[in-house]
């Protein structure tokens, strides 16, 4: 197991400068207080949650003040070295939740509230707030990520089959190559988080090759990335999209796209692509008016696996935890940890809760339901590698190394790169 | 200053061909002058286009209309004001309107009718070759990127409603005063009426529809400002000879109605957005006052700050020496005290200097 000393160190002698992390509420008694919580949620999904929070306020008298940033696992971590936590967050990264955990940020939850969560949640939702043993955050939301999103118009016009196996998968790209079309749609340029769309791709492969027996110690940083599964996995990844005429507008263009965007040469006329490898939230950004569903403008499948079968779905999410102890604070991670919480936000679509006892009807729309599903009826789900890797690594050089990789650099090279980034966390 | 006005001088009464200069401008603003049949069979020449002239005059019509929106279009999608300036020199729908505007206040429903009919036509004609023009020249704009010259026909406020009542009332005189022909083109360009029909058709054809409607707005407010304070003109004047105006008195008070109803209907969506420019402008003023605080040595290179009842947004390009300041806590800044959530997008660019010499 390896240790990542220097952030925490980092994070330790923050702690001795400004001393115990309080929130203005907490300074002041008199006034009323207002939970300050962050994430990392904007445009429809901060909408969203917003009127998540405006039932919480509703029902509990808690007023809460909400601030989303598009570079959530930078900017915690700043604030925290500032002195200047919020009362709540939802770390889409388990691995800084769990870093903040060891160096002694985060509260550890006890009690009602985490016997709430042990029991409520599916075992691979309760590992991602347990750090060492202790309960520190309650699952909020789930997305699917191994998804593949495609015009089922198109597909039944050129007699295309949604692919079940990856050869199956590979052979329909080839197809669609050697009907004029170029295959994939693929973005990546996410402001702070660029590359996170090509650790999703390896992750996704390493899971249906490798399994959960290469995947999981790989996760935790017992499999170097310069092991033979993780090297093949990238490998494959190179032979799906890096070739000429397989990803629109060329490999260049890939890095300077942003995400969610790429998908629009889907709906152009002719497509400039048929397949884009995108999880559930792509949802929000398609083109107002398109409808999902067989017989809809675009349909998902799951990426197939090596055979034919119940495929892995690698998964990502958020999980509430509070750096403030205090009453308020642990209101608000009950509410998140009740079923109900998620309601508001599954009737505006673009929520999925991880919590066994949701009420599947609340869910507006057949995709929500489709993906509820999936999520139950899946043999294996795993949390995004990446996000569970430790911050040096997981949002450092295995992004890194992913942008390198598309850009042209040996795999030699980048494997080497990534890896580098344990030595870096543990210097 | 001559007293023998605007040519007409021999066939008034003595009383008012004898103005003196003082003293006469209110009697000359408010007392009609006679007209003379011929004078008004000229000025009328100059609007309807009958019997062996209508068919030229189609033509003539129906050239200018591409032309002068193909020349609109090119300056609007080039971002060139000078060209947009030139269209309007050449744009024919004035006569059109004028021609509404002097056939209402005569009561001549066939007129109208005809005069309303190559309005419509120019109009669609207008709109198609803009959005035929945006289809051949492909690629230098999108739906989310246009040009300013577009841009700023696309955003109609109460001032262009002010704008298009005054130069309807300077093209009325200058019709029913033909010695201040010479100003005509200056009234065409100050209420223009091909560019945002031309803005209307590339609008439309990028997907843009909002801009298409905002541009349609305009064109709209102009058209019927235009009519309204011209049909004023012509009734103030004397043109219109008083047994006609008695005679048609219904009809035309009907068509003035309409005029003032329609021009009342135009200012409704613009007060509206007034208020909109207004409020946006004040919040503006707020970030700015809030960027200050948030980065003082920023230095702010573009800032675009909307706010509405339900949410406000803030692009900002920010250049600074120094590391940049988290977006988030301008949004915290700005959101503190405030009802609606507030959305930023700030760019940030590193500034630095550098200097060397050698020998």
């Amino acid at each position: 197991m390896r240790t990542y000393l220097r952030p925490a160190a980092i994070l330790i002698a923050a702690a001795l400068v400004v001393g115990a992390c309080s929130s203005d509420s907490a300074d002041d008694p008199g006034a009323a207080p207002v939970l300050r919580v962050f994430s990392n949620y904007r445009g429809a999904d901060a909408e969203a949650f917003r009127t998540v929070l405006a039932q919480f306020t509703r029902e509990t008298g808690i007023a809460t003040s909400y601030v989303g940033t598009a570079a959530f696992a930078d900017r915690i971590r700043d604030r925290v070295r500032e002195g200047d936590p919020p009362d709540v967050a939802l770390f889409p990264q388990p691995a800084i939740l769990a870093e903040m955990a060891r160096a002694g940020f985060v509260a550890e939850l006890d009690g009602d509230l985490a016997e709430g969560v042990e029991n409520g949640y599916p075992d691979w939702a309760i590992e991602l707030g347990t750090v060492e043993g202790g309960l520190y955050g309650v699952p909020y939301r789930v997305s699917v990520k191994s998804l593949v999103w495609y015009p089922p118009g198109v597909f039944a016009e050129r007699g295309y089959d949604v692919p079940e196996t990856w050869d199956e998968l590979t052979t329909l790209a080839d197809q669609m190559v050697s009907d004029g079309y170029t295959p994939w749609c693929m973005g990546m340029e996410a402001f702070g988080a660029t590359g996170w769309v090509g650790t999703d791709w390896i992750e996704d492969i390493v899971l249906r090759f490798g399994g959960p027996e290469v995947y999981d110690p790989w996760a935790a940083g017992d499999v170097p990335f310069t092991d033979d599964p993780i090297r093949t996995a990238f490998e494959q990844f190179g032979d799906v999209l890096l070739r000429p005429g397989r990803v629109a507008g060329g490999v260049r263009a890939v890095l300077a796209v942003p995400v969610l965007d790429a998908i629009q040469a889907m709906f152009s006329d002719p497509p400039g692509c048929l397949l884009s490898r995108q999880a559930s939230f792509q949802r929000e950004a398609l083109p107002a008016g398109t409808e999902i569903g067989p017989s809809g403008d675009v349909d998902v499948f799951v990426l197939p696996s090596a055979d034919r079968g119940n495929a892995p779905l690698l998964v990502s999410g958020e999980i509430a935890a509070a750096f403030t102890d205090s009453e308020e604070a642990r209101a608000l991670l009950t509410y998140l940890s009740s079923p109900d919480s998620g309601v508001p936000w599954a009737a505006l679509g673009g929520y999925n809760s991880p919590h066994a006892g949701f009420d599947t009807s609340a869910y507006g729309s057949d995709f929500e339901l489709r993906l509820g599903e999936l999520l139950e009826t899946a043999d294996v789900v795993r949390f995004d590698g990446s996000d569970l890797m430790p911050p040096a690594v997981g949002t450092g050089t295995f992004w890194a190394g992913m942008v390198d990789f598309v850009a042209g650099s040996s795999l030699e090279t980048v494997l080497a790169e990534i890896e580098a980034g344990y030595d870096q966390g543990a210097s | 200053m001559d007293t023998m006005e605007d040519g007409a001088g021999e066939s008034r009464p003595p009383e008012h061909g004898a103005l003196s200069p003082s003293g006469s401008l209110a009697r000359r603003l408010f007392q009609p002058r006679v007209w003379d049949e011929d004078e008004r069979t000229l000025v009328l020449d100059e609007l309807f286009f009958e019997g062996p002239e209508w068919r030229p005059f189609l033509f003539r019509f129906g050239v200018l209309i591409i032309l002068s929106t193909t020349i609109a279009g090119l300056g609007l999608i080039s971002n060139s004001a000078a060209v947009v300036i030139g269209a309007m020199l050449v744009a024919p729908l004035m006569t059109p309107i004028l021609a509404v505007a002097g056939a209402l206040v005569h009561g001549q429903v066939e007129r109208l009718a005809v005069s309303a009919g190559v309005l419509v036509a120019g109009t669609l004609a207008a709109i198609g070759t803009g959005w035929t023009l945006s289809r051949l020249v492909p690629g230098t704009i999108t739906a989310t990127e246009l040009t300013p010259e577009l841009l700023a026909r696309t955003a109609p406020s109460l001032l262009d409603l002010g704008v298009a009542i005054a130069a309807g009332l300077a093209g009325g005189y200058v019709l029913t005063h033909p010695r201040a022909g010479s100003s005509l083109p200056g009234v065409a360009i100050a209420v223009a009426l091909v560019p945002p029909l031309a803005t209307v058709g590339i609008s439309l054809e990028l997907g843009a529809t909002a801009s298409a409607r905002g541009a349609l707005l305009l064109f709209t407010t102009n058209l019927v400002a235009i009519v309204l304070s011209a049909m004023i003109v012509m009734l103030v004047s004397g043109f219109v000879p008083s047994d006609v105006r008695i005679l048609v008195r219904g009809r035309l008070r009907i068509g003035f109605l309409v005029a003032a109803l329609a021009t009342a209907g135009v200012a409704i969506p613009l007060t509206l957005h007034t208020v909109d420019v207004i409020r946006d402008q004040g919040f503006t003023r707020e970030v700015i006052a809030a960027i200050r605080e948030w980065d003082p040595s920023g230095r702010i290179v573009e800032l675009e700050a909307d706010v509405s009842e339900t949410s406000a947004s803030v692009n900002l390009v920010v250049a600074s020496s120094r590391a940049p300041v988290p977006a988030w806590r301008l949004a915290e800044l700005l959101a503190s005290g405030r009802e609606v959530p507030v959305d930023v997008d700030v760019q940030y660019r590193l500034e630095q200097r550098d200097e060397a010499t050698a020998d």
